[in-house]
């Protein structure tokens, strides 16, 4: 690995793994003079159909640093790296661990999301972004699965009941969230995670980050553990000129349970079709039933 | 009646293998979360093999599947009650937060 990087950017003092996603691997690399890197690099040959290339994600990152989003600069497009894509990008601090995070948040963080999330929905769509109609691509995945899930089809049926055609226009992060932000005391670092970007309805964005499963365990606090919604939806809209409402939240809440309970069941196949052996896959496919319950449960509400 | 331990008994076993050997020499925190979701998958298997009841056939839940996507009104409450019944085997703790 060291040689290989070494071919691509120069003399490298140090390298090592920091994250080995089953996909995707992240290292941290420090040259010799001192630049302190992140390389992101694919650890199989094939990446998720619904996911970009490296290539694709570098681009990505550009746009969004272009449009003023707090976001690593991406440094260097690798190409090949040892037999896998990669690319290299500054390298920031803070702390991304939900857990922690919630532990004790910044008070300006909610604020600071929203300025993010509405300059992010400014960047202009790239074209090889995915787009489309979300609960039709919803309904294919969860067909992939191959196992009958009645309380998510009754999610999906009330989102779709409700939801009749969003809006597929806007360049989306598509996993805005805590977990995917680099936080120090101040507030917000930087927004991570890019692989995840789309055209599609910007209220998905909004609502994604309210979901309970991303307030790791401050339930009390419906924005991701960190804080009220409101002062973050209001915010938004008056950057963005948009009228988001609690109730649009509400249903998009319950799409969001709908989504990432789809999400741990097609990422636990990955492990049961023996694409991407792990332990934490396979366990994703019995924690699908907790956005089950939660999802029912914000139905019976409603 | 196989021999002992039994299948819980070996799941015992290995999951008081990894918290008191694996997790606490265990320096890389990737390793350590790595080692926590095993554990985590190893009760859930626990949970399974200990429980009595049967969960609702295949043919049920793709009938009941089915019927809800074409708009057939649900039965919340029971629904419910099918989901609940999952979590007291994957994460009982979770449903307290309900209560």
């Amino acid at each position: 690995m060291r040689e290989a990087l070494e071919a691509k950017l120069g003399p490298i003092s140090s390298v090592h793994l920091v994250a080995g996603g089953a996909s995707k691997e992240a290292w941290a690399v420090d040259l010799a003079d001192g630049t302190e890197l992140l390389v992101r690099r694919a650890s199989v040959g094939v990446i998720h159909k619904d996911t970009l290339t490296l290539e694709q994600e570098f681009r990505v990152l550009q746009a969004a640093v272009d449009a003023g989003v707090a976001a690593p600069r991406p440094v260097q497009y690798l190409g090949d790296v040892g037999g896998h894509e990669a690319f290299a990008m500054e390298r920031v601090g803070g702390e991304t661990i939900g857990r922690r995070i919630v532990r004790d948040p910044p008070a300006a963080l909610p604020v600071q999301l929203a300025e993010q999330l509405a300059r992010i929905h400014s960047i202009e769509p790239l074209d090889f972004l995915p787009r489309g109609n979300a609960i039709a691509r919803f309904y294919a995945e969860l067909d992939s699965v191959g196992e009958p899930h009645p309380a998510i089809e009754y999610g999906l049926v009330w989102v779709r009941d409700r939801l009749a055609e969003p809006e597929a226009t806007t360049f989306c992060h598509g996993d805005f969230r805590v977990g995917n932000f680099a936080v120090d005391t101040d507030g917000l670092v930087s927004v991570l995670d890019w692989e995840f970007a789309h055209v599609g309805d910007p209220v998905g964005d909004v609502a994604w980050p309210i979901v309970r499963a991303w307030r790791f365990g401050a339930d009390e606090r419906r924005l991701g553990g960190l804080g009220e919604v409101e002062p973050y939806l209001e915010r938004y809209n008056e950057l963005t000129g948009r009228g988001i409402t609690l109730d649009e939240l509400d249903v998009w809440e319950v799409f969001g349970n709908v989504k990432w309970a789809i999400g741990c069941l097609t990422q636990c196949r990955r492990h049961l079709n023996g694409q991407d052996r792990s332990v934490e896959y396979a366990v994703l496919g019995r924690m699908a039933a907790e956005m089950e319950y939660e999802l029912l449960d914000l139905i019976a509400h409603a | 009646m196989p021999d002992r331990p039994d299948a819980s008994e070996l799941i015992e076993a290995v999951i008081e293998f990894l918290a008191g050997e694996v997790l606490p020499t265990a320096d890389d925190q990737r390793l350590k979360f790595r080692t926590l979701v095993a554990m985590n998958a190893l009760g859930i298997a626990s949970r399974e093999l200990a429980s009595g009841s049967e969960p609702q056939s295949l043919e049920r839940l793709t009938d009941m599947a089915a019927r809800i996507r074409a708009g057939e009104s649900a039965d919340l409450p029971a629904l419910k009650e099918h989901v609940a019944a999952k979590l007291r085997i994957s994460n009982p703790a979770y449903l307290e937060k309900y209560e």
